[in-house]
């Protein structure tokens, strides 16, 4: 628990107004590029200084904090109140604590490098300044969502970069396909949707815990308040769930949350839609499908971390759910032949690590790794990037080969990113997957997890040689490509990367555990001691992923055009057959998915269209009702024939029915 | 006796009304209507009006058939409407609209008659009564009824003015 | 001394076999002549409650009642033969001007 504050921290608080510049700096870089500018050059500087912009504040707002004694390191400032209804209040406050502060680095910084490289990438795009604004949204939503001190600004911020995504998986939404046979539009509605059927479990949780702790807020007003406080009070109370039986408070929050994460984070078996994502430009995919979005989720765990302490079931669905995801993760990538499907099926597999790391109560080893990997995976993506944009929009790795030659410093960069995520030392991966694999050996003791872990990070290494063969091995198997490097303003971003992908492990490592020391007052874990065991297994399991890597490179480094060509099947599907390909689908879920959902779902939709919306409503309800009353008046005009002896007929009527009445009658 | 008396003049009445309708020589259906306000005028008589017996006679039978009659000759009408009827459904519809008032007014002659007509002790209309009460308490209708004949004459006259 | 209700009755009928004629007929003129008879139906069940009820009065509006329907018919042939020159027809079926 966090020590009541002086009067000195407390005024300390009042001066932390500033940290609400760094959302504040992206989101008026949004308005300009939407509302007001349109030059292609000004967008991309404006969007690129917002963010740099909000990194330089973001320092300064970490040296504040490093000032404060360790107890009291949080930064806050409620800008309004947001809502109040009953008795529950919400208000827009902001927080800034050690992990938000790894966060908000980790967006601002790689997204600054991102936005500089994207001038370039981007360079006669029909719609720049779209691309920029909703950049830089995204990038405001997303230090929203780090920044909330309560779950529902948080919510805010979760549905802004899903929102995001949408936009900008779907910027080329006006063609028709790009490169691997996917539709923009459809992508990013995939990834909405899929985003959203996560976002119900989340919603549900914060609707229970309004309803067991009274509020929204993480740590309330005074530090003490917020139901992340008060979680330990309500661990006993169990829940009603009709016929499922009952569940304890905290632990449906924990599954309810999970259900979101899965959705966010791409884990199973809401992973569909990250794939699919790769129909977006690729400094997108680098930003939000490596480095931050999908991060969102673990961050949320993280946060969150008192429940899933408290309620071990839910935890180990955590873990589970992690492990499975890596698994189809690495060997979905295994299979895959599109360069950037690769790299996405990889992100996926990698936030199963995080996920499992979570569940498994390592939750320093998770952020750790959340951070190595959105340094190397915006490291490959942008790398790839260089790659396609060298090819001229080519993206199929079977048509490749021999780039070493022809794109040199691309390929030393690319390699410096892969073997960082195969966890080579002493790359930044390594450092961080290790951690991860220790504690679960050695700490949560999981051991069918861990094993899952392991084959994940041998496969990990394998295609990721793979990938640099097809890549960049061999010699170049289609003539018409003429590969050239022009990397321009790309460089110094790539460059930048490389060297975090080098240098990144030192944050953590075992004995001067930096990262570890710094997210203490957050996350309140005790110190692993380092044991010569633990050395002994990373140095086997690293010793095995470099053999795996390297036995990826030579096999695939001596296939020549003959066995691998555009448009045919990976030579492993010769000796694999089926479970090569339900890799490749990754294990049939998206499948499953689009015969049992989508096709009746459109089904139903094209019905809803062509005969109740077409043939009903517009046909009987609004045509049919105005030829009925056509036909109504046309019949009632008959009576005005111009015949005066129809006209006297209807007074004869009128006459007997009157006589009628009043004899019978009245 | 006056039974006899009402029942044969009330038959006259009823054969000259249904030949009326049914003849198709227009002439021949003028006529019957004359014999039909013959009839009535009879009942008038019945009925203790003498004088209206008299106006009945001289106006409808007299002037009214014979304006009828002239003008039938003039159009030379005397022949039947050949052409089908372009509203079919109106015969079925009328005759069943008739049926249906008779029915209602049989129905309510139904209850036990306590009122009876006929010859009086005195007589309370006679020509002299009429007068009195023409002349002084309806004296302007009478007046009015002066000016409407004036004005039915004026209006056919001019109706039928040729344009000079 | 005969009941009200015979009298009645006969103008009931009467008017009835006006109506008929009124809707059933084509030519113009016999229009004319079944209203005039439903006039002369009216007119008779006035002078029958004039009797029953020993009134002058209602004998007295039958007599005007004959003298506005004198007017009336002679105003109306004038019109029918004014209409006639221009159709040449006395057919109440072709005067559809009103349709509509």
């Amino acid at each position: 628990m966090l020590a009541r504050l002086t009067n000195a921290e407390q005024l300390m608080m009042q001066l932390s107004w500033y940290i609400a510049l760094i959302p504040a700096l992206p989101l008026i870089g949004f308005l300009l590029n939407a509302l007001v500018v349109r030059n292609e050059r000004a967008n991309g500087l404006l969007a690129s200084a917002s963010v740099l912009a909000a990194f330089g504040v973001a320092l300064y707002a970490v040296v504040d904090l490093a000032a404060l004694p360790e107890e009291s390191r949080r930064l806050t400032v409620t800008l309004w109140d947001w809502l109040s209804v009953g008795n529950l209040t919400v208000s827009m406050g902001l927080l800034f604590d050690p992990l938000t502060a790894v966060m908000v680095l980790l967006i601002t910084g790689v997204g600054a490098l991102i936005h500089i490289y994207s001038m370039s990438y981007m360079h006669g795009d029909a719609r720049p300044a779209r691309y920029f604004a909703y950049l830089n949204l995204f990038v405001f939503s997303m230090l929203m969502l780090v920044m909330a001190d309560n779950l529902l600004l948080l919510f805010l911020g979760w549905e802004g970069v899903g929102l995001c995504s949408f936009l900008l998986i779907g910027h080329y939404f006006d063609r028709k396909s790009v490169a691997p046979g996917i539709v923009p539009s459809e992508a990013a509605a995939k990834a909405f949707v899929a985003n959203r059927v996560g976002d119900a479990g989340l919603i549900l949780a914060m609707l229970l815990i309004v309803s067991y702790f009274g509020t929204l807020s993480f740590f309330g007003a005074d530090g003490e308040s917020g139901f992340l406080n008060k979680a330990t009070e309500v661990s006993f109370i169990s829940v009603n769930v009709s016929i499922l039986g009952s569940i304890g408070v905290v632990s449906a929050i924990g599954m309810l949350m999970l259900l979101g994460v899965t959705g966010k984070s791409a884990q199973a078996p809401l992973f569909v839609w990250l794939p699919d994502a790769m129909a977006g430009p690729t400094p997108v995919s680098a930003l939000i499908h490596a480095a931050t979005m999908v991060t969102a989720g673990v961050y949320l765990i993280v946060r969150t971390h008192i429940i899933y302490d408290l309620a071990s079931d839910a935890a180990s669905w955590v873990t589970v759910i992690g492990g499975v995801t890596a698994l189809i993760g690495a060997t979905a990538a295994l299979t895959q032949f599109d360069i950037k499907r690769v790299l996405a099926y990889s992100t996926i597999s990698q936030l199963g690590f995080m996920i499992a790391a979570a569940g498994m109560g390592a939750y320093t080893a998770a952020i750790f790794h959340l951070l190595t990997h959105g340094v190397f995976k915006a490291l490959l993506f942008l790398g790839s990037g260089a790659i396609i944009h060298g090819l001229h929009d080519v993206q199929d790795m079977r048509r490749m080969g021999g780039l070493r030659k022809s794109m040199p410093t691309v390929y030393r960069i690319y390699l410096l990113g892969a073997l960082a995520l195969a966890g080579i030392f002493p790359f930044a991966g390594f450092w961080s997957k290790d951690e991860i694999l220790a504690h679960g050996w050695y700490f949560a003791q999981d051991y069918n997890i861990t094993i899952m872990l392991i084959v994940s990070s041998l496969f990990t290494a394998f295609y990721m040689g793979r990938q640099i063969a097809l890549t960049f091995g061999g010699e170049a198997r289609d003539e018409d490509l003429h590969p050239h490097e022009d990397l321009g303003s790309m460089k110094w971003p790539l460059y930048l990367l490389a060297g975090g992908a080098i240098i990144a492990g030192i944050l953590n490592i075992p004995g001067v555990h930096w990262l570890h020391d710094w997210l203490h007052p957050v996350l309140h874990e005790e110190t692993e001691l380092f044991t010569l065991s633990m050395g002994i297994f990373a140095t086997i399991t690293t010793l095995l992923a470099a053999g795996s890597g390297y036995l990826g490179y030579w096999l695939y480094n001596r296939m020549d055009r003959s066995q691998i060509r555009a448009g045919e099947e990976d030579p492993a599907h010769y000796y694999l057959g089926d479970i090569w390909k339900g890799f490749e689908l990754g294990w049939g879920v998206d499948y499953v998915y689009t015969r049992f959902l989508v096709k009746p779902y459109r089904a139903f939709a094209r019905f809803m269209y062509r005969v109740v919306d077409q043939q009903a409503v517009d046909g009987i309800l609004v045509e049919g009702t105005a030829g009925l009353v056509g036909k109504l008046a046309r019949l009632g005009a008959g009576a005005q024939n111009g015949n005066v002896r129809s006209y006297a007929l209807v007074f004869f009527v009128g006459v007997v029915i009157v006589v009628g009445y009043v004899v019978f009658g009245a | 006796m006056e039974l006899v008396l009402f029942s044969v003049t009330a038959i006259v009445a009823l054969i000259g009304a249904v030949a009326m309708l049914i003849s198709k020589n227009a002439v021949h259906s003028a006529l019957f209507l004359l014999l039909n306000f013959g009839a009535i005028a009879v009942l008038y008589l019945l009925l203790q009006a003498p004088f209206l017996f008299a106006v009945q006679l001289i106006v409808y039978a007299g002037a009214i058939i014979v304006l009828f009659l002239f003008v039938v000759m003039l159009l030379g009408a005397e022949r039947d409407e050949d052409e089908a009827s372009n509203l079919r459904w109106q015969t079925p519809v009328a005759l069943v609209m008739a049926a249906l008032l008779v029915g209602e007014v049989i129905y309510l002659l139904m209850t036990p008659a306590t009122q009876t007509v006929g010859e009086q002790a005195q007589s309370f209309a006679s020509p002299t009564q009429i007068a009195q009460s023409l002349f002084s308490t309806h004296l302007f209708p009478f007046e009015v009824a002066a000016f409407v004949l004036l004005t039915a004459l004026i209006g056919v006259v001019t109706l039928h003015q040729r344009r000079s | 001394m005969i009941p009200t209700a015979m009298y009645i009755g006969l103008s009931a009928l009467l008017f009835t076999i006006g109506v008929l004629g009124v809707l059933l007929r084509r030519s113009a003129l016999m229009v004319f002549m079944s209203v005039e008879l439903m006039l002369n139906s009216a007119n008779l069940a006035l002078v029958t409650f004039a009797n029953q009820w020993q009134s002058v009065d209602a004998q007295i509006m039958v007599f005007f009642v004959i003298t506005v329907a004198a007017a009336e018919v002679a105003v109306g042939l004038a019109l029918l033969v004014m209409i006639f020159r221009q159709k040449r027809t006395t057919n109440i079926d072709t005067m559809t001007s009103l349709k509509g």
